[in-house]
Formats: C-alpha cells, sequence, structure tokens
C-alpha cells in the first residue's frame, strides 16, 4: 500500500492553486463563501465559463466528450482547492446528473445538442424526479407522458425541482407504461423549462428563500426524439444517475471549507475575555468534527481509489450520503454556536452578497451562517433519505 | 408530591389552549410576522384582557401574583402556538427585573402598565462583547447631569426594541462604576434604533444612546442589587422559555404523529416503518424527561436558595436545549422535504428552537453553570 499522494499530484495541486489566484476574484470567493443558498447564480455561471475556457469545467467527463482528462484523485484534489478558495461550485445538475447520462445513454443528436452547452454553463438544467406522493420512493411516481404522432404529451406534476425558477433545460421521469412492475414503465425524457404548459413557481423555505421549485406540467408537449435511451428504461438511467450522485454527496470539501469557517468565526468571536477557539469546550467539538471529516475524506479517497472491499461498492457510496449529510449538518450546528446569539438574524440574499459595510456588531463573517444550518436540513432527505440510505445498507451489505 | 393541575391552572390551560387553536393559526402568525412589529397588537391586546401579561407581576403592583408553575403552564401553550408577541420579554423578563426595584416609583408604575397591556418594556443589555445576557460586560455608561443623568453607550439586540415604549437600560454609573438600571422612553432625543429581523420572524434592534438626558427617578436600581435582579430575571425567563419549548416539542411531535399516519410511501403509511416508530419514540423519551427536569427546576425556584435555582435552571436549559433541537430536528426528517418548508409548522419550532438554543445563555454555557464551572457574573 502506498498511502501518500505522489509528486505529480502535489505538482498538479500547485497547477490548480496558481490557476485560483490567478482567475478568482476576491469578491466573488466573499459571496461565496456566505453559505447563502442558492449561491450567487451570476458568479457561478461566469465561473463555469472560466473552467470551460481552460477546459476544466467537467472534471469527471471523459476526454472526448469535453473533459481533462483527470483521474479520479486529480478531480479531487481539484474539487478540495476550488473550495478552499471560495469559488463557485458549478452546477450538479448538468454537469454531474443529466450530462453522463446523456454521453451514456443520449444518441449522437441529443449529445451533439447539449453537452457542449453544459459544459460551457450556457444552459443550467432542472430535475424533474420527485413528485407529491413520489420523494424517496421515485417507483411511484405518476407524471404520465402519453404518445400523440410524434409528440409525447406530458401531464403531471413534479416537486423539489431546485433552482426550476432559472434553468433552461430539465429533465424529467415520466411514467410511460401503467402496466406491469412500477419500475419499468419510466423513461427519461428532456424539454426545454419555456415550453409551453410548464409552470415553475418558488417554495418558500426555511432558510427564508425559495432555492427550490414545483413545476406543474398541463399538456406539455415534447418530440419523441427528446427521449433518453429506451422507452421504458428510464428506471435503470435514473439510478446510474442517483449512483453518480450519491459519490459526491459526501460534500467532503465544504466540510473542510466549512471547519475552516468556524475556526475563523472561533478566531474572532470572544468568550468571557478570549477567542471561543481557546474555550476547552468548544476545542473538545471542534475537534471531534475534525477527526470525523477526516475520517469521511477517507472513506471517500478509498471510492476514488477503488479500494478493495467485502460489500458492494454502492453501499459504500451510502455510508458516504450517511455520514456526510449528518457532517454537514453538525459542522452548520458548530459554525452557529461560535457565531452564538448574532447568528439569529436573518440575512436575505441581497444583503448577505452586498460590499460589507464595516460594522463591528455585525462581522463580515456573519451572514449566512445560520441560513447554512436551515437549508441543510434538506441534505439528509434529498438526494434519497437517510433512512432510505441505511435501508440500502441493510439491503446490499447485509442482505437484509 | 401531586402533579395534578388545580381548577384555575386547569382553566388557564384550557383558555390558552383554545386560544391557539381558534385564533393563533400559523397562517395569521405568519402574517404577523410579515408587518413591521413581527406580531399583532390585535393578539397583545387580547392576551391582556385574558390576564396572561399580569401573571408574573405581584398583586400590589397590579398583576396577579401567579406563581412560577402558573407561568410555566401557560408558556407551554405558548410555545406550541409559536407565539410570536413580546410575551417573554416584556411580561416575564422586564415584569421580573422591575418586581425587584421596590423602591422605585417608577418600576411600579410600569409593573402595572405591564399587567395592563398599556406598555411595551423590553430589556436592553447585551453589548457587543457579550455571547449571553449572563455573561455580557456592561460598558454604556451614565455620567451625573444636575440632578439626573446623562446615558451613552451601544446595546446589541434588544428583543422587540422598536415596538418598546420603554427601555430598561444596563449602564456603569458615575465616577464610581457600579452598575444600574435605567429605565429610559424609546422616544427620547439620543436614542437611535437600527431594526432587524430574526430567524423566527421577532424584530431585533441595535440601539444606540447619544448623550441622552434623564431626571433621576429613571434609574429604578444600582449596586449589587443589580447583579441579583439580573440572575433572578435571567432564570425565571429562562425557565420560562424552557416550558415555551417543551410546548413545542410536544406540538412537534404531534404534527409528525399524524403526518406518518397520513402519508404513504412505498405502499404503505409511514407509521408502519419500525425504524420511523422507533425514531417517535427516542423522540417521545427526549421530550418526557425534559417536561422532568423543568418539573425540578420549579421545585427548586421554590426553595428560594439562589445557588440551588441557578443550578436547576442551568440544567433544565442544558437539557432541554439538547432534547429540543433532537426533537425538532427529527420532527423535520420524518415530514422529509414538505419539512423543509416556509408552509409547515415544523420548520418554524426549528427555528422557535434555535432562538431557544442561544438567547439567555447555550447550552455549553448551561452546563458549565450548572456544574459550577463558571465565575458567577450577572
Amino acid at each position: 500500500m502506498n498511502l501518500k499522494y505522489g509528486k505529480e499530484d502535489e505538482a498538479f495541486r500547485e497547477e490548480v492553486r496558481a490557476f485560483l489566484r490567478d482567475k478568482l476574484p476576491h469578491d466573488v470567493a466573499r459571496r461565496t463563501k456566505t453559505g447563502m443558498h442558492p449561491p450567487n447564480e451570476d458568479d457561478r455561471r461566469w465561473w463555469n465559463r472560466v473552467l470551460f475556457e481552460k477546459g476544466w469545467s467537467a472534471p469527471l467527463w471523459p476526454k472526448e466528450y469535453g473533459g481533462p482528462g483527470w483521474t479520479h484523485l486529480q478531480a479531487h484534489i481539484f474539487e478540495y482547492e476550488c473550495r478552499m478558495a471560495g469559488a463557485p461550485e458549478l452546477r450538479w445538475q448538468g454537469l454531474r446528473l443529466i450530462g453522463p447520462v446523456l454521453y451514456t445513454f443520449g444518441t449522437p443528436e441529443q449529445k451533439a445538442r447539449y453537452l457542449p452547452a453544459i459544459l460551457k454553463g450556457d444552459e443550467m438544467w432542472a430535475q424533474g424526479f420527485s413528485e407529491p406522493g413520489a420523494g424517496s420512493d421515485l417507483a411511484s411516481l405518476k407524471t404520465s407522458a402519453v404518445l400523440d404522432g410524434d409528440h409525447y404529451v406530458i401531464n403531471g406534476q413534479k416537486l423539489w425541482t431546485t433552482e426550476g425558477h432559472y434553468s433552461e433545460q430539465g429533465f424529467f421521469l415520466v411514467r410511460t407504461d401503467n402496466t406491469g412492475k412500477s419500475q419499468r414503465g419510466i423513461s427519461m425524457i428532456v424539454f426545454p423549462m419555456d415550453t409551453p404548459g410548464v409552470t415553475v413557481r418558488q417554495i418558500p423555505m426555511i432558510n427564508g428563500e425559495g432555492s427550490t421549485c414545483e413545476v406543474f406540467l398541463d399538456n406539455v408537449r415534447v418530440p419523441r426524439e427528446n427521449l433518453i435511451g429506451a422507452v421504458n428504461a428510464g428506471w435503470d438511467q435514473a439510478k446510474f444517475l442517483l449512483s453518480n450522485e450519491r459519490t459526491s454527496s459526501a460534500e467532503i470539501y465544504k466540510a473542510f471549507s466549512d471547519l475552516a469557517r468556524i475556526r475563523h468565526i472561533a478566531e474572532h468571536e470572544l468568550k468571557n475575555g478570549r477567542p471561543i477557539i481557546q474555550d476547552p469546550v468548544f476545542a473538545r467539538k471542534l475537534a471531534e468534527l475534525e477527526i470525523d471529516v477526516n475520517a469521511l475524506e477517507w472513506s471517500v479517497l478509498r471510492v476514488l481509489c477503488e479500494a478493495p472491499s467485502n460489500y458492494p461498492i454502492a453501499a459504500n457510496a451510502s455510508v458516504l450520503k450517511v455520514r456526510g449529510s449528518e457532517l454537514q449538518q453538525r459542522l452548520t450546528e458548530l459554525a452557529v454556536e461560535a457565531l452564538g446569539q448574532r447568528s439569529l438574524r436573518m440575512y436575505r440574499r441581497d444583503e448577505a452578497y452586498a460590499p460589507p459595510a464595516v460594522n463591528p456588531l455585525w462581522p463580515d463573517y456573519t451572514p449566512g451562517v445560520a441560513t447554512d444550518l436551515l437549508y441543510l436540513r434538506a441534505c439528509t432527505i434529498f438526494g434519497g433519505a437517510k433512512e432510505v440510505q441505511k435501508n440500502i445498507i441493510a439491503k446490499l451489505a447485509f442482505g437484509l | 408530591m401531586d402533579f395534578n393541575l388545580s381548577d384555575e391552572q386547569r382553566m388557564l390551560v384550557d383558555g390558552a389552549q383554545r386560544y391557539i387553536r381558534e385564533r393563533y393559526s400559523l397562517d395569521a402568525k405568519r402574517a404577523a410576522a410579515k408587518t413591521e412589529e413581527g406580531f399583532s397588537r390585535e393578539h397583545w391586546e387580547k392576551f391582556a384582557e385574558l390576564g396572561w401579561l399580569a401573571m408574573g407581576i405581584p398583586e400590589d403592583c397590579g398583576g396577579m401574583g401567579g406563581s412560577p408553575v402558573d407561568i410555566a403552564l401557560l408558556m407551554e401553550q405558548l410555545g406550541a402556538g409559536l407565539v410570536a408577541e413580546p410575551v417573554l420579554d416584556t411580561a416575564i423578563l422586564a415584569g421580573t427585573l422591575l418586581a425587584q426595584a421596590s423602591g422605585s416609583q417608577r418600576a411600579i408604575d410600569l409593573l402595572g402598565d405591564i399587567a395592563a397591556g398599556e406598555k411595551i418594556v423590553v430589556l436592553a443589555h447585551m453589548e457587543r462583547a457579550g455571547r449571553s445576557e449572563y455573561d455580557t460586560p456592561v460598558s454604556a455608561r451614565a455620567k451625573r447631569s444636575g440632578e439626573g443623568w446623562q446615558l451613552s453607550g451601544i446595546k446589541h439586540r434588544v428583543w422587540h426594541g422598536a415596538s418598546a415604549d420603554c427601555l430598561l437600560i444596563t449602564v456603569r454609573l458615575g465616577e464610581t462604576n457600579e452598575i444600574g438600571v435605567l429605565a429610559v422612553d424609546r422616544n427620547a432625543p439620543g436614542v437611535d434604533l437600527t431594526v432587524y429581523e430574526m430567524l423566527d420572524g421577532t424584530h431585533a434592534a441595535d440601539i444606540r444612546f447619544d448623550a441622552v438626558e434623564l431626571d433621576s427617578s429613571a434609574l429604578i436600581l444600582r449596586g449589587p442589587a443589580v447583579d441579583d435582579a439580573l440572575a433572578v430575571a435571567f432564570d425565571h425567563t429562562v425557565l420560562a422559555m424552557t416550558s415555551s419549548a417543551i410546548g413545542s416539542m410536544d406540538a412537534v411531535m404531534a404534527m409528525t404523529g399524524e403526518y406518518l399516519k397520513t402519508r404513504v410511501q412505498y405502499g404503505q403509511p409511514l407509521a408502519k416503518f419500525q425504524a420511523l416508530q422507533h425514531r417517535m419514540s427516542e423522540m417521545f423519551v427526549e421530550t418526557d424527561q425534559a417536561r422532568s427536569i423543568v418539573y425540578r427546576a420549579l421545585a427548586a425556584l421554590e426553595s428560594g436558595d439562589a445557588q440551588e435555582r441557578a443550578t436547576a435552571v442551568s440544567s433544565a436549559k442544558s437539557l432541554v436545549a439538547r432534547a429540543c433541537r433532537f426533537v425538532t430536528g427529527h420532527g423535520i426528517q420524518l415530514h422529509g422535504a414538505i419539512g423543509t418548508t416556509e408552509e409547515y409548522a415544523v420548520g418554524h419550532h426549528y427555528r422557535a428552537m434555535l432562538m431557544y438554543d442561544y438567547r439567555f445563555g447555550d447550552a455549553t454555557y448551561h452546563l458549565e453553570r450548572s456544574a459550577g464551572l463558571l465565575p458567577r457574573i450577572a
């Protein structure tokens, strides 16, 4: 075994750092680090374009579709450095979710039409999977797609469509067959969000913002060539897509940047006249979290480096999701604790993104700390609830 | 020992429950939260009529002289209903503090006004260097000015500051540097407010006092008595707030249990899944223990011993903060995505939990205080 990064990996890390120093302006990094949800959309589109011009916008895509040809370990280094520097996180929906589905299952026409715009960040994608009554239990979804000549006519409602209100394209799971096993009658289809019959409504969330939406589909007519792969093959495509999501769902990069944020706050907030980071109780909590984050990082590294395991890899991916999401919540809780009562102020996006006025009562690290905590109540629910992940582990690892 | 409610207490609880059920829907609360004050004056007047604002105020000052148990029972119902009006800040916190300024006619007048719902009075105590009300160092100053005082300084996070008619301000006095409490008209010249919203919809303010001139009657408390009075006021407020958190936990369990019975996933109601049944059981255990530690603290309050009171109140706060975090957090989790929306009450209870946790000392502070690890600072 060799448990070290190689010389070429360290050189690569330096290359990424130099690029970030050169290209990432302070104000963009500052806005990103507030932790507001969703992140600043203009910053994110702009950064996507910057990365595209460098050939770095899709770290894990194969070279033939525009990826940089990195190893998994290099992509890991890249993501880590970007997050620590405060680079905007690119939207998953296109780059990590539908992109791989398109180049794996799509027709040559679909690849040519959609992939370049995803790479450049010209088109953002919305995910239409969940429904009222079909959250983690996707097989019970009801939105129907009925063939009418050369078009599918789609009717139904989708829920929890993150940032649907400004996405150009959407990928949807729809029911194309009502007979037989419910998983076997599902297909994946894509269409622009401004197609007639599509209505998007933002849902106000407990963090005070509406980053997620409900989408109403009322006799939406979509050309049949927009179906991805074969009819009724949507379940396998969705499983493929979700397995990609669950590998990234450890959110290890955010965990590290959260630790840095907690440290920063705790070095500046006083308790009994001393920085709270010197308080033994607080220091112990921070130490416990650091240990847990380090353990999670090595779990990610084991998956990335295809370490041998006695269990199916999907069980390990579910561990990343369970522990990663729990840690996200604990980290934001400790950030709020470090900030103390001042964290109780409600910040809106405009206020948080505005250049900071020098005000010793409300330091620059205040906005977004509680917002992040409130938003992340959802992280043990979205992408397959924690309880469902535990069922998956029990089934895959132990055959229960 | 007898944990049964008296007839009067039963009426109090039933009345509060009925009011919350019939008049205090989440929609009404959300509408009130969007107003300039973040709460409804209409409810406030009703609360006064119902005697809720007079509950904790001594009878000889125009109040009802209710016991800490009476207050706990009322606050529990208000917590279940996520009541936004400043009952805690005015009737409990300011009321308890003023009740200890017995030599001051101004204090007696203010107590009568609070009991009648005629004035909103809040404490302006926090400063930049303090993490909580218990340990904030006071640096606002009042120097002698003729027969009266001239006040300068900045107070931080004054809950309902802009709605208040009167502010009770902790200060350092003149040459001696002893601590004092001044009653200041919020509209007095030189009082400048910056208002903002808190996570639960409460409106708070940072307040700057710039050479505010006050007559001698403004000083309602001074000297070592202030530390004791503040400690008593904070402990009573923490216990009232803790009772409110118990109500919140009960409400979360009730709505979550109902939801699990109606929501169908994988072909059956969620309530059929053993993992979720166990989670509900864990929430029940936490809430039950939380209620018990509140009883213990109420008993300690009756003992009249300051050290016993402080230890018991802090034990309750640290345990209930942890339990409430667990229960409201899992309340959201068991609702699934819908629980994370602004539209559903469970997320509002989670936000109320955060307010509970961080006001008047967080769980860590109270753990250390209950363990006797802290120097005694009011």
